[in-house]
C-alpha cells in the first residue's frame, strides 16, 4: 500500500478545485466538462481516413472535429495526475484494479473488453443526457 | 491560443488535485457506486458548494455568465441510466480516465478508445435521437430556483447545509 501522507483530504482537494473552477469561469469564461472532447476526438479520427463521411453527419457540424479549451483542459488531467504521481511516488503500472483483482482474479483481457465496452455504453448516455 | 493554454493549466490543476485525493482509482469509483466509500463523493461535493458560492457570486456581480444545460426528461433519464451502467462497467469517467492513466492505470486506455468509439456511434444515433428522446418533457433551461421561483441563495444554503449534514454522516459511518 502507499503511504497515506501522500493523500490529500477529499475535502480540501475538493475544495481546492472548486476554487480552479471559479477561477476558471471568471478569467477564461469556460466551465469543466470531458465528454465533448471525446465527440471532437472522434471527428478528427474520423476525418483523416473518411472525412466525407463526418462532412454528413450533423452532430459532427454541431460538435465540431477541433481542439478548444476543454480537449487541452482533458489533456492537462492526464498531465497533472502524472505529475502527482510521479512528484508523489504513487504512480503504478497496472492492467487490473485492486477491487477487480480480488473479484475476477488477473484477468487483464476481461478486464480491457469490459472497460471498451463500459466506456462506449457511458459515452453514449453522456452525449444523450448533455453532460 | 491563450484560451487552449489556459484550457492546459487549469486541467493540470484539476489533474493533480484528482490524483492528491485518490479518486482517480478505480476501486475509489467502484466504492462510490456500491455505496462503501464515500471519498469521491466527499470531493465532488466540496468543489461544488466552494464554486457555487463563488460563481452566483461573480455572477451577481455581473462578471460571469452561467452555462445552464436544458432539462430534456427523456434524454436526461435515458442517458443518465446508459451512463450509470457504463460508469460501473468502466469505473471511471470521461475525465478521470485520463487522470487514472496519468497515474500508470493503463486499463483507462480501453476505456478511452471505448468512449471515443461510442462518441461515433453516438453522432450516427443523433438523427433518430432528436426525433424521439429530445422530444420528451422539454422544460428548457430550468434550474432549481427558476422551478420554485425564489432567488438562488437560500436554494445555495441549504445545499450546502445538506451537504455538512452528510459529511458529519459519512465521518461517523467511516464511509
Amino acid at each position: 500500500m502507499e503511504s497515506s501522507k501522500q493523500q490529500w483530504s477529499p475535502y480540501l482537494a475538493g475544495a481546492l478545485t472548486g476554487i480552479v473552477i471559479i477561477l476558471s469561469v471568471w478569467i477564461a469564461g469556460q466551465y469543466f466538462g470531458a465528454s465533448t472532447s471525446f465527440v471532437r476526438t472522434a471527428g478528427i479520427i474520423e476525418s483523416v481516413f473518411a472525412p466525407e463521411t463526418v462532412s454528413g453527419l450533423e452532430y459532427y457540424q454541431r460538435v465540431a472535429p477541433r481542439l478548444d479549451w476543454q480537449w487541452f483542459f482533458v489533456a492537462g488531467i492526464l498531465l497533472g495526475s502524472l505529475i502527482a504521481a510521479k512528484t508523489g511516488g504513487t504512480f503504478r503500472w497496472q492492467a487490473v484494479p485492486d477491487m477487480w483483482r480480488g473479484r475476477f482474479g488477473n484477468t487483464p483481457v476481461k478486464r480491457g473488453v469490459t472497460a471498451f465496452a463500459g466506456g462506449a455504453v457511458l459515452m453514449f448516455g453522456a452525449r444523450m443526457a448533455d453532460g | 491560443m491563450k484560451l487552449i493554454l489556459m484550457g492546459l493549466v487549469t486541467g493540470i490543476l484539476f489533474g493533480f488535485l484528482l490524483q492528491k485525493a485518490t479518486v482517480l482509482r478505480y476501486d475509489r469509483q467502484l466504492g462510490a457506486l456500491r455505496l462503501k466509500d464515500m471519498t469521491i463523493v466527499k470531493f465532488m461535493l466540496s468543489a461544488v458548494c466552494v464554486s457555487m458560492v463563488g460563481v452566483y457570486l461573480l455572477h451577481d456581480l455581473g462578471m460571469v455568465s452561467l452555462s445552464i444545460k436544458s432539462t430534456i426528461l427523456g434524454a436526461n433519464i435515458i442517458g443518465a441510466i446508459l451512463f450509470g451502467l457504463g460508469w460501473g462497467l468502466l469505473g471511471y469517467c470521461p475525465g478521470t480516465s485520463l487522470g487514472a492513466l496519468g497515474e500508470g492505470r493503463y486499463d483507462a486506455l480501453w476505456g478511452i478508445i471505448g468512449m471515443v468509439f461510442g462518441a461515433a456511434v453516438f453522432a450516427r444515433a443523433y438523427p433518430f435521437l432528436t426525433e424521439t428522446v429530445y422530444q420528451w418533457g422539454d422544460y428548457g433551461k430550468v434550474t432549481i430556483p427558476s422551478a420554485l421561483g425564489i432567488n438562488h441563495w437560500p436554494v445555495i444554503i441549504v445545499f450546502i447545509i445538506i451537504s455538512l449534514l452528510l459529511f458529519r454522516w459519512f465521518e461517523k459511518m467511516k464511509l
